[in-house]
């Protein structure tokens, strides 16, 4: 029984690992193409679909991380590493660039959209080899725990600058907005709880940098001493 | 005796060891250490006997009033002790004293002070009656557990760690504010009269049923706070173990049954769920096999719910 329910696991991970993968290397491909055939303002538009089915299919790996507490354990990632990160790109994708279209022409959508491309390819293609194979090529392990140096910096300031450039349209538009009075006295506005994530980023950034520094540490001497 | 106190990566905490008389007991050790770090005042310091090599499990922690000689490999006039610094320790007291004092001065804020013009509400506020039993009821409520601190409750630590100072004081507080706001906003909307009697009723209630709780709690440890596990009986004791967290949780349910805000229902499910943990934490060790097991002559530990019948 054991020997069948770790080779279904594995199968459905490779599964879902490389099909997310394909969904992020169109991503990465269509933005390059409208970049240099069009020009910045054109990328959003043809990323849109691909992009938010490869993000938010990204919401199974909450459940695959949450599965540990109730079966064998599906993933290691921790749930409070998974979680801000899963969060903030839902929040990029859904609550910012798709409600307030004002924001798709900016430049900022391009280098948003290429350093989560290139990182979650990365990425997506390491576990798929993983499961799959068993085990990943060194330079794959060496990009997936390296490209990060990077990438972290150039999407975070992306996605802080994309918040940052939707504010007014929030505040204009009332969007998402509950107001007082109501049976319930509860209010909710979008525009400050957007504020509010903006000042996450302030600690919250140099906490995962720091968490993916220690897992490249972790990582790259294990594959040393092997 | 001589004792050698080394830290949990094997250095040498202080250097040399300390000699102390057979007969000294662990609270005379942490005295001498702290003599020889001025740093590590007793509080700060929690001291254990070495893990055994391949061994597992959780490292034996030496009780202040104990023997030293009760520790010693039998035979030996020497023991090794493994020191571990606690950080900064503030009196529970303190610690109590300052979260419960946010919450007791932001709330009456919100109510007499003209708060909402920063927030763009110009003009007269009308206040209802259930705002006002509202403030009365919230502000007795934490100078009850004010007083509780000082003159009710026995500690089974002195201690806490200080960043749990910014730490407890961030959730009270902030909630504190987030309720008040509700509460005492210029467009809040009052229930009927009716629920809010029956909200703050049954909230008193069980703020009386929660006093009392803690009396009984109190009584179970004598007043030089040795410590150690007691069954709790009487009153609700005797169907759930941990009735003085399911009154108190009750009585915000009057609280919110009264006030209904989503913010209030939102701390209440917040403090639910930290309750339930330390609950289950309680009851769990006061089951445990080597207390009250039922075995060796020792009493059982009755069957009772946790802290929420008929639910847990």
């Amino acid at each position: 029984m054991a020997g069948v329910g770790s080779a279904v696991r594995r199968l459905y991970l490779s599964v879902y690992n490389w099909v997310v993968f394909f969904g992020w290397a169109q991503v990465l491909y269509y933005a390059v193409l409208a970049l240099r055939e069009t020009g910045h303002e054109a990328v959003y538009a043809a990323v849109e679909r691909p992009l938010q089915l490869a993000q938010t299919a990204a919401i199974m790996e909450i459940l695959h991380g949450l599965v540990v507490y109730f079966l064998i354990g599906l993933v290691r990632s921790p749930v409070s590493a998974t979680l801000p990160q899963i969060g903030s790109r839902l929040f990029l994708t859904w609550g910012v660039l798709w409600s307030f279209p004002e924001t798709q022409s900016h430049i900022l959508v391009s280098s948003l959209v290429i350093s989560w491309s290139i990182t979650e390819t990365i990425r997506y293609s390491f576990f798929g080899m993983k499961e799959a194979f068993g085990s990943a090529p060194s330079w794959l392990l060496w990009l997936r725990y390296s490209t990060f140096m990077l990438l972290y910096p150039t999407g975070i300031t992306s996605e802080v600058g994309l918040i940052y450039i939707a504010l007014p349209y929030m505040k204009a538009s009332e969007k998402y907005c509950l107001r007082m009075p109501n049976k319930w006295n509860f209010s909710y506005d979008y525009y400050y709880s957007s504020l509010l994530a903006l000042l996450i980023y302030v600690p919250g950034s140099p906490h995962m940098y720091r968490y993916m520094l220690s897992q490249r540490k972790k990582a790259l001497s294990k594959a040393k001493a092997a | 005796m001589k004792v050698t106190v080394v830290s949990r990566s094997g250095r040498e905490v202080v250097k040399g060891g300390i000699d102390l008389k057979d007969s000294a007991k662990v609270a005379d050790l942490q005295e001498a250490i702290h003599a020889r770090t001025k740093k590590y005042y007793p509080s700060r310091q929690r001291l254990t006997l070495p893990l055994q090599p391949g061994k597992g499990g959780k490292p034996v922690v030496l009780s202040p009033k104990a023997s030293l000689s009760e520790y010693c490999e039998k035979g030996s006039g020497s023991l090794t002790v493994v020191f571990k610094d606690l950080g900064p320790q503030v009196y529970y007291s303190t610690l109590f004293f300052f979260e419960y004092l946010g919450p007791l001065i932001i709330y009456p804020m919100f109510y007499y002070l003209p708060v909402y013009k920063f927030f763009g509400y110009e003009g007269e506020r009308v206040i209802h009656p259930v705002q006002t039993y509202a403030m009365y009821y919230w502000c007795f409520h934490y100078f009850k557990r004010i007083m509780e601190t000082f003159f009710v409750h026995r500690f089974s630590h002195a201690t806490s760690p200080l960043s749990n100072v910014f730490r407890n004081c961030a959730y009270y507080w902030t909630f504190g504010a987030y309720i008040a706001y509700y509460c005492n906003h210029p467009l809040y909307t009052p229930v009927s009269d009716l629920q809010m009697k029956i909200g703050f009723g049954f909230g008193i209630l069980c703020q009386i049923a929660n006093f009392y709780c803690h009396i009984l709690l109190r009584n179970l440890r004598n007043p030089s706070g040795s410590g150690g596990y007691q069954i709790p009986r009487g009153f609700l004791f005797n169907i759930v173990t941990c009735a003085n967290y399911t009154t108190e949780i009750y009585q915000w349910i009057g609280f919110n049954i009264a006030t209904q805000t989503v913010a209030g229902y939102i701390f209440l499910v917040v403090a639910a769920s930290i309750m339930t943990n330390w609950a289950l934490g309680k009851h769990s060790r006061l089951k445990k096999a080597s207390l009250f097991d039922g075995k060796d002559g020792r009493p059982k530990y009755p069957r009772r719910w946790v802290i929420f019948p008929p639910f847990l």
